[in-house]
């Protein structure tokens, strides 16, 4: 530890989780590589492709662009937070296995919380071309997005937001 | 992603802040909530020693309305000018200018001063600032100046702002009675820079324009008000705007790998007539 070290304590899926890093380190690198929570995925490391998604206080930030130091103290969910208690998907993510909705998986963990934030969120129903504007800050390279889409379509339509 | 470490510091006020931007001269700078600073630091474009996060100074997040103008904290983010029925009520071209900014993600994080203090000349927050004639204001911990935004936005990333000074407010002008309001954007993707954004406010009396205020952002080097539109359109109405209006004078657009100088100063002249004719449909039902 040097003298600018902070010590940063997060609620992690529920597990308190505390830290001794430099204050220049992400929440990205804090979850990824000092607390091995690695369902975030670094991708672009400018906040554009949503890959590192999670969610402080309940609200989607990338990772990458925020420093662990600057949210000590929040909850921090990912999308493993979303699974059952069991460790089984939990319903949103059964919509996406069911719809085929993920090929290589790296944008899945972003997708699923933007996807869980703007089911939650939502004081009208989502169209199509809602979903696809609110996922424009997530990118996926391999599905052309049709299949996340209507992951996202069926779980509005059975009332799933998590 | 290999950052250069740097220190974190937290201020608890806006006077703490200033002082350790006097101890740091120049290799710190304020962080907000760093939706284009960090993203600068991990691309390695800046080399600094220290960010000041300034996010937990109490009482910089006021927004409320009083003689004539809405007050606006500095730390108040874009989601939150988006949803805020006082700033809905007071200046919505400042809620519909947040509405364009980035992310759902980059909203709720990003705030009002750091996009003004950021200056990037294709935002559309300095650019809703000037169009409205809003004015900022500024303090080194002792002492606060009031700057107009006109005279804030220098040029590209550049702002009047001193070395050791923050930006703790912003007063806008509260929409008159019988103005409409008008943004209108184009860029590659939702949430993309602009390639062109350009925000009109127009009075209107018998459905024609009496005066009105234009600008536009992402075709200079800072937000730029087109004053020779603004005359070239009094006394039209929303019919007769577009014939008013040739090529928009005065801007200086670049070609980059999103658009070419020749685009974007078509969607100059598209993007304002757009902006105008929606203020002038607004205007007419206010």
């Amino acid at each position: 530890m040097t003298a600018t070290d902070v010590t940063v304590t997060l609620t992690v899926n529920g597990a308190p989780t505390t830290r001794t890093t430099g204050g220049h380190v992400s929440l990205l690198r804090w979850l990824r590589d000092l607390a091995d929570v690695t369902d975030p995925k670094y991708g672009c490391g400018e906040g554009v492709c949503g890959a590192c998604t999670v969610l402080v206080d309940g609200e989607p930030a990338s990772a990458c662009i925020v420093l662990a130091a600057q949210v000590d103290g929040a909850a921090i969910t990912t999308a493993a937070g979303l699974c059952e208690p069991d460790g089984s998907l939990g319903p949103l993510q059964r919509r996406f296995h069911e719809h085929h909705a993920a090929q290589c998986g790296f944008c899945t963990p972003g997708m699923l919380l933007c996807a869980h934030a703007m089911l939650r969120d939502a004081t009208e129903p989502l169209s199509r071309a809602d979903i696809r504007e609110q996922l424009h800050g997530n990118l996926c390279r391999c599905t052309g997005y049709t299949d996340i889409v209507d992951a996202i379509e069926d779980a509005q339509a059975q009332g799933i937001a998590r | 992603m290999f950052v250069k470490p740097f220190r974190y510091e937290r201020a608890a006020s806006f006077g703490d802040a200033a002082a350790m931007l006097r101890q740091g001269a120049g290799s710190a700078k304020v962080l907000a909530g760093g939706q284009s600073l960090l993203p600068m630091m991990n691309l390695g474009v800046l080399d600094l020693e220290a960010l000041i996060d300034v996010t937990h100074i109490a009482g910089a997040s006021e927004i409320a309305q009083r003689d004539g103008y809405l007050s606006i904290g500095a730390l108040r983010t874009h989601a939150e000018l988006e949803r805020d029925p006082i700033v809905a009520a007071g200046q919505p071209l400042v809620a519909a200018a947040a509405r364009w900014v980035g992310s759902s993600r980059i909203r709720v994080r990003g705030t009002l001063g750091g996009s003004l203090a950021h200056s990037d000349p294709a935002a559309e927050l300095p650019l809703a600032m000037v169009v409205a004639g809003a004015t900022y204001d500024l303090t080194d911990g002792t002492t606060t100046r009031t700057v107009a935004a006109t005279d804030f936005h220098e040029s590209y990333f550049t702002t009047s702002l001193a070395e050791n000074e923050l930006l703790e407010r912003v007063q806008v002008p509260v929409l008159g009675p019988g103005w409409g309001w008008g943004f209108a954007e184009v860029s590659r993707r939702r949430g993309d820079f602009a390639l062109c954004a350009a925000a009109a406010l127009v009075r209107v009396a018998d459905g024609r324009v009496v005066e009105s205020r234009l600008g536009l952002a992402g075709v200079a080097e800072r937000p730029k008000r087109l004053g020779a539109v603004e005359i070239a359109v009094e006394g039209a109405d929303a019919t007769t705007l577009a014939d008013r209006i040739g090529p928009i004078e005065g801007i200086d657009p670049v070609s980059d790998v999103s658009a070419t100088a020749e685009h974007r100063r078509h969607l100059a002249r598209v993007l304002a007539v757009r902006a105008l004719t929606d203020a002038v449909t607004r205007g007419v039902a206010a």
